[in-house]
């Protein structure tokens, strides 16, 4: 069901190349804002190079070039980040991305969560830890976690870990949050867990979802993008 | 009967470990065994804390102690700053170009011979010291500037190679997270190649005390601790090159295993304790 709802982010005639290589070729779409978005084709196609567009992701990539528009709304200002017209930390701070495989960074929990608060520079304890407690209760993870919230993120499953890397996504309270084939590496039980976590998320920020289940894409997605032969198309 | 591949690796490796194990105490037993007639002839702490007149019958090494110390720590200090910032610029920080430009730069002067250093310390270096604190030039500060030079290029390869292994999945995590280049590695990549980084520091500083050409053509060979950076100095290495000519049965002779006992007592306090505090550090993370 497509939900009628203001544009979040529009892609004008983007096309990508790696090198020489070209990978997206005039790609013209446009993602509302409060819906999930699920983009799915098959491998290679570069699925997980389009989301990494909308937060630069790319950008310190050897011989990789973009060409195009992409705007996204933040507040209520729009941003084009190709043209680089917001600072790169701070554009990743608002547009948050999530990966294939959980990547909790080597240190505590708490750490973990904290991070991307101190590098936004914020210092203040008290408010962190209440940032850090609610980010963990809205993953569903603050039950499991608060009694070790010291010891380290890398003992954590495989779902636990995926889930405290979206709770730490969502630390900084972004608008839009990217989500690269978030449950691939996940078992049934734990795919489902983020599955209701994502589409938990909708009133509060705008979702792209790459995935390759059509089951997983009917279940969350308001509107799923098909990428083909370097296109994108709506099915 | 037969073994398993394993069984025989196994076998092969702690062969290889033990080996090493024995060659290492075989070089201190022999340093201790050839220096023995020295320490039969002079008290045990004359040796390492005694001035060197041989005339007077004096073999303390006190001297040659105290200018390794004072060429081989600050050239150590001084290289590493220098090569922590060269090795960030070619691992993450510079620009394409010029981290392939600095790479290869570096991979350039491992390969020069140390008595290349050793002059262009004397014929540029030496004269500029002359010139702007007086006296001869040679002398401590011209020795540690160029072994600081001279050993660099061993501290940024180890320093490259380690910060370049961490997992690009963190590194990926950091920067989707907000970190910028800098924060990148200073919370997420230093901290990870510390053991490396440490390995090359360890590496380093062996090297530094160990050098005999820089300091024998640079510090002045001068047989008395220095007390400042503009006063020459021998090192424990230069003292066994210049004193390896004389009769093998002298006391004199026998003294360059007591400088060996000393380098390889200095070594190995520096590599238990830099490995201590890498330890450490990893515990506290």
């Amino acid at each position: 069901m497509l939900i009628k709802t203001k544009d979040k982010i529009i892609v004008n005639g983007v096309s990508f190349f790696y090198g020489r290589n070209q990978v997206l070729d005039n790609i013209h779409a446009s993602f509302a804002e409060g819906a999930i978005t699920a983009i799915t084709g098959p491998s290679g196609q570069g699925k997980s190079t389009l989301l990494g567009l909308f937060n630069c992701m790319w950008d310190e990539i050897p011989g990789a070039r973009c060409t195009g528009t992409i705007r996204i709304r933040l507040g209520d200002m729009w941003v084009s980040p190709l043209k680089k017209d917001i600072p790169m930390p701070l554009l990743r701070r608002k547009v948050a991305m999530i990966f294939q495989e959980p990547n909790p960074l080597p240190m505590s929990i708490a750490g973990n969560m904290a991070f991307p608060l101190k590098l936004a520079g914020v210092r203040d304890k008290s408010f962190i830890e209440e940032k850090v407690q609610k980010a963990l209760a809205q993953a569903f993870l603050w039950e499991e976690v608060k009694d070790r919230l010291e010891k380290s993120a890398l003992d954590l499953s495989g779902g636990q870990k995926q889930r405290l890397c979206i709770a730490r996504a969502l630390v900084l309270e972004p608008e839009v949050l990217l989500c690269d084939e978030p449950t691939s590496s996940l078992d049934k039980k734990a795919a489902g867990i983020i599955e209701d976590f994502l589409v938990s998320l909708k009133a509060k920020c705008t979702l792209l979802v790459v995935s390759h289940y059509m089951d997983q894409m009917r279940r969350i997605a308001d509107k799923v993008m098909l990428l083909q032969d370097q296109g994108l198309s709506q099915i | 009967m037969i073994f398993s591949r394993e069984t025989i690796a196994k076998n092969v490796f702690l062969f290889c470990t033990l080996a090493s194990t024995v060659t290492i105490s075989s070089i201190l037993l022999f340093m201790i065994a050839l220096g023995l007639p020295l320490f039969q002839e002079s008290s045990f702490l004359s040796i390492w804390t005694g001035p060197w007149d041989p005339y007077q019958g004096l073999y303390g090494i006190r001297p040659m102690i105290s200018g390794t110390l004072w060429i081989a720590l600050p050239a150590t200090a001084l290289s590493l700053p220098l090569s922590l910032g060269t090795s960030f610029v070619i691992t993450s920080l510079g620009g394409r170009e010029l981290r392939r430009m600095l790479g290869a730069l570096v991979r350039f002067m491992t390969g020069i011979p140390t008595v290349i250093y050793g002059f262009v310390g004397i014929f540029l270096l030496m004269p500029l010291i002359r010139e702007g604190f007086g006296g001869a030039g040679m002398c401590v500060l011209a020795a540690v500037i160029v072994l600081a030079i001279l050993i660099s290029p061993t501290m940024i390869l180890f320093f490259s190679d380690s910060l370049l292994s961490v997992d690009p999945g963190d590194v990926q995590a950091a920067k989707a997270l907000g970190a910028d280049r800098a924060q990148r590695l200073l919370y997420i990549i230093m901290p990870k190649a510390l053991n490396g980084m440490i390995s090359g520091f360890i590496l380093a500083l062996g090297r530094a005390l160990g050098d005999t050409l820089i300091s024998l053509m640079l510090a002045g060979n001068a047989i008395r601790a220095p007390r400042g950076f503009l006063e020459p100095a021998r090192t424990l290495t230069a003292h066994i090159a210049l004193v390896n000519a004389a009769d093998f049965n002298s006391l004199e002779f026998r003294s360059i295993f007591t400088c060996g006992i000393a380098l390889y007592l200095f070594t190995t306090t520096a590599v238990i304790a830099v490995r201590f505090i890498g330890r450490k550090k990893s515990v506290m993370q």
